[in-house]
This record gives C-alpha cells, structure tokens and sequence, in this order.
C-alpha cells in the first residue's frame, strides 16, 4: 500500500517537473548564447493558448503541438527582436512580454470562446507505458509510464548533453555567451546564433506550455501558468545551466508541487493557501542553498554591439 | 474621474518604490507582495490595538507599514547584495509568498469570526485614512502619495545618499572601484524600494477597504513597474504615468460595462506600450546614445 502512494507521488512529481523542465532547457539555451528571457512565463501562457486553440479546433494532436511550438517561438522572437535588435533591457523586455501575453492570450480566448459557465476542454493526452522498464518497482511508474511528452523531455535532456559538451555547436554557443566579441572576430555570427538560441528557447517553452493544456487540465483559462515560468527559471539557476542538473532542478520543484497537491487533498483544518505557498517556498529556500556557486555566461543579459567597445 | 485617483494613488506609491530600486540596479518586481505585507500590517495594528488614538494610529501604520514592506524586500536585497542572488526571481517567488500568506491570514488569526467569508473584521475607525470628496472613494491615500514623491525626489536629487544610489546603479564596478559600498545602497534601496510598496498597501486598507481581503491587489505592483518605466523612474514622471495607467484601467473596465470588451485589452495595451519605448530607438531612428 505504502509502496502504491509512494510511487503514485513519485508519478506526479515527473509531471509536474516536466512542464517546468521543458521549459527551462530552453531558457539554458538561450542563457548560454547571453540572452536572458525573463518573459518564460509568456512563452508558457502563448504555448498553452495555441495549442490548446488548435486542439479545440482540429482535434488532432500533431497540429496542437506545432502550434504550441510556434506560439512559443513567435514569442520568444519578440524578445529576441527587443533585446538584440533594439538592445533593450533583457530583463524589462521579458516583463512586458509577460504582461502582453497575460492580456493577450485571456483576450483571445475570450473572443473566440466567449464568457461562458463551462470550460471548454479537450481530451487530454493518455500516458504511454513502455513495456519492461515501466515495471520497475516504484521508479518504473513515475519514468516510463508517462505521456509523451515527458519521453521527449528525456530525449532533449541526452541531446542537449551532448550537443553543449561533445559538439563545436555547444562551443559556439558558449563562445557566443562568454565572449561576444572574440566569437566575432573568430567569424562567428554572434546574432544568428543567439537568435537560434531564443528560438530554440521559444520551442521548448512552447512545448512546456502545450503541455499544461494537453497533457494535464485539457482547458484553458486566464493566467494558467501561474508562475511556473519563472519557476523554470530558477531551475536554470539551480541547475547551473547544466541539462541534467536542470532536469533535478526541476523534479525537486515539481515535488514540493506534488507534495502540494496531495496535502490539500487530505482535508486537514490548514488554510489550502499554506499548501499552495510550498513550491514557492522550496525554491527560494533551494536558491539560498545554491548561492555562491553559480556561475554567469559572462555576457548574460548584454547586448553585443559590434561597433562600440 | 476620482475613482482614477483612487486607482493611480497605490500605482504611484508603488511605483516610486520601483523606481528607487530601479535607480541603484535592484530590480524590484515584488512591490505586489510588499504591499501585501504592508496591509497585513495595518490590519494587525487595527485589530491588535483597536483604542488606540487616530494620530497615534496613523503614524503607527504608516511606519509599520514601510518597514514590514521594506523588510519583505530586504529579503532579495540582502540576498543580492551579500551572495549576488538575482533580485528578480526572488521578489517574484516572494510575491506568490505574501498573496499566499494573506489568503492564510484572512482564514485563520485575522478572520472575522462573525462572517463566513474569509475576511478580517472592519478595522476601528481610528485607522480610517481621511475622505476627501464624500461621494467618491476617493482618499487621503493620495496626498500621502504626493508627500512620497517630493521626498523620493529630494532623496534621489538633493542628498548624497540619493547621489550614491543613482551612481551604483548607473556603474556598480566603478563605484565597487572608488570606494563606494555597493551592496550597502543596495540594501538601503531595496528598504526604501519596499517601504514606499508597503504604504501603498496601508493605503489601500486604511483609505478604501477598511478590512484585509484577499485580492486587494489586481496586481497593481507588476503595474507599478510599468509606471515607474513610463515616468523614466522620476518622480514627476511619475505622479504622470501613474495616472495614465490608471485612466486606461478604469477606461477599460468602463469600457467591458458599456461594450463588452474585456479588460484584458488593458493588459495588452500596456505590454505594447513598454515594447515600443524599448524598440522605439531602432524603429524610429531617435537620436539617442
């Protein structure tokens, strides 16, 4: 029995986690190429929208998720426009792309599903089993009997590891966030890449907000996000910009938000509030213990500009 | 008219908190949950000492409201300034914090017994902040916002501190190199930075709800960043922009009422609003170093 609740929670800490870990592989991305994307939130919420939108219209799957992808990417671009083109602060472009897709995406689908007293849903995704290695006690369950999703989370989790330290990509891109200006004279195109960077970012935070819709509620509402974007970006921090630690980051987080959930639900007399403020605790709490060890791309957060020194 | 009075008053409190944040290279986006803590604590003190005298109680909150909001934004401040933690995740994560906090407070040792609903009891009538015109909400919230911005000015202008402040945001490693203690205007920044949100929370509670609710805020601290950019963190700037955000909301709501459209537009106004001041240098061609 003990075993059964164990593992039934282990299975809800991966997805919580994986939303959160989606979207914070990309944030690495582009935080390795310089561009910090405080705007992850809007990202999520233009993922969740879009595919959820192209599910409602089409039903099939394949669509909703490439919407999602290009909703997160278009958004992503955004940024990417403000912060390289327009050299604006990073930090305040990301913020008022949150506030523009917090107003945009409740006003989009107010207009197309009006104000209505039942949600609009759709069939969520069914998890798939792999056989044998979802039989493994406890772990079996909460890693290999998942939705796919969190197979793909798996698979970038591997490639990104590879990509960032086997390949000369991963040492471009890290040359693009160290050193701007010694990748440009090495022939580097520091823009092109770190525009890749943000829309590789746009992709993945895309797919973590796809996911929420698809995978978890199968609706929409206002501000369904609910600040698990910046969440993803203090797995980031936490994570050290490492996909596997990221990847940690996030299951520790989406554990506090699993515990959440399961402690709500046994009626005790405590405010749910005190429950719903866990995950939020745990990770300023999990940011203090990392301090110190962190370690910046040097150029994080600044524009390149070729022609000034 | 008024009721866009009411809606700018904790706009521009908030706002000339950010500012001064923003001024020394702290990034405040917690003055939501500063302002949080700052109407708990005007609803502790009413509820606490209910026979206290109104002077007494005024001075009281106010205080005790700047410092329970600078103290929440000490937090991230102390953090950043002795372990180079990003200010902007922890303000953040403080926020969900304090709106979690109040939702806990409202339903156990500050509920109202008598009422079902999770609220605080009215607050004693000595904690009342003055009424300007009687028929309208509108408060002395306001001047006490007024007063805020000409000592943030004198403050960030006229004094040394004020100077020092400025210049560790303009260069922190310049000031690191002369002998200037950074994280110090640090700390004392985001005291101020998170004082000034806190009174705008007592100013909510002590001019216009009288009672802690839960979503006293309709996050008028992510608001006030907005503000504080539009009015280029000055003061003047700023009693302006504050102003502006307010007509556009209220004009938003009057709007959903006589037309039906959703008052999200307001939302996205404002986000379209920042990215053209930040684009508007490539896309426009403003001769701007």
């Amino acid at each position: 029995m003990e075993l059964v609740v164990l593992s039934s929670f282990l299975a809800a800490t991966v997805r919580m986690a994986a939303p959160i870990a989606l979207a914070a592989l990309g944030e690495t991305i582009s935080e390795k190429a310089g561009v910090s994307n405080i705007g992850v939130e809007a990202i999520m919420l233009s993922g969740a929208y879009f595919s959820f939108w192209a599910m409602f219209q089409s039903g099939n799957v394949y669509v909703a998720v490439f919407a999602g992808i290009l909703g997160g990417a278009g958004t992503s671009l955004i940024h990417a426009f403000l912060s390289l083109r327009c050299k604006a602060d990073q930090t305040i472009a990301g913020l008022a792309l949150n506030f523009l897709f917090l107003g945009l995406t409740s006003f989009l689908f107010l207009m197309q599903f009006g104000k209505t007293t039942t949600l609009p849903s759709i069939t969520v995704l069914k998890p798939v089993a792999l056989p044998l290695l979802s039989n493994i006690p406890i772990i079996g369950e909460a890693l290999f009997a998942q939705d796919p999703f969190v197979y793909v989370l798996y698979l970038m989790v591997i490639l990104l590891m590879v990509f960032f330290y086997k390949t000369e990509w991963g040492v471009i891109l890290h040359a693009v966030g160290e050193a701007p200006r010694a990748a440009d004279t090495a022939g580097i195109k520091v823009h092109a890449v770190r525009y890749l960077a943000c829309t590789a970012n746009g992709v993945l935070g895309g797919l973590g907000g796809a996911y929420l819709t698809l995978v978890k509620l199968g609706f929409f509402q206002e501000n369904l996000t609910g600040g698990k974007g910046y969440i993803a970006l203090v797995a980031v921090i936490l994570g050290r910009r490492n996909p596997l630690g990221v990847l940690i980051a996030a299951l520790v987080i989406g554990s506090a938000e699993a515990l959440q959930i399961r402690l709500q639900t046994l009626g005790s007399t405590i405010p749910s509030q005190a429950f719903s403020m866990l995950p939020y605790v745990v990770t300023v709490l999990v940011l203090m213990l990392s301090m110190g060890k962190g370690h910046n791309p040097a150029a994080l957060g600044l524009p390149y500009e070729r022609d000034k020194r | 008219m008024a009721e866009v009075l009411v809606r700018a008053t904790p706009l521009m409190l908030a706002a000339l908190g950010v500012s001064v944040g923003f001024r020394t290279g702290f990034l405040n986006i917690g003055a939501e949950g500063q302002l949080y803590l700052g109407a708990i604590s005007i609803t502790w003190l009413g509820m606490t000492f209910p026979t206290l005298p109104a002077p007494l109680m005024l001075v009281l909150s106010l205080v005790l409201g700047f410092l329970s909001g600078g103290l929440w934004a000490l937090i991230p401040g102390l953090l950043k300034a002795k372990f180079g933690l990003s200010e902007v995740i922890n303000t953040i994560m403080l926020n969900y914090i304090a709106i979690n906090l109040v939702g806990i407070l409202v339903r156990t040792s500050l509920k109202d017994p008598t009422y079902p609903y999770p609220m605080s009891p009215m607050l004693p009538a000595s904690t009342n902040f003055l009424q300007l015109l009687s028929p309208t909400r509108l408060h002395a919230g306001l001047l006490l916002a007024l007063v805020c911005a000409a000592l943030v000015y004198l403050l960030m202008f006229q004094t040394t501190l004020g100077f020092c402040m400025r210049a560790v945001g303009l260069n922190a490693r310049a000031c690191q190199c002369s002998g200037i203690a950074v994280s110090k205007y640090v700390i004392i920044s985001s005291l101020i930075s998170g004082g000034l949100s806190g009174l705008a929370g007592v100013s909510e509670i002590a001019g216009l709800h009288h009672r802690l609710i839960e979503g006293i805020s309709p996050s008028y601290g992510y608001l006030a960043i907005i503000v504080s950019l539009l009015g280029r963190n000055n003061p003047v700037g700023i009693v302006f922009a504050s102003l502006g955000i307010a007509a556009l909301q209220v004009g938003s709501m009057s709007m959903q009422r006589s037309s039906g459209v959703p008052t999200s537009i307001a939302s996205i106004i404002m986000g379209l609003v920042v990215i053209m001041i930040l684009s508007r240098k490539s896309l426009f061609r403003c001769k701007e170093a």
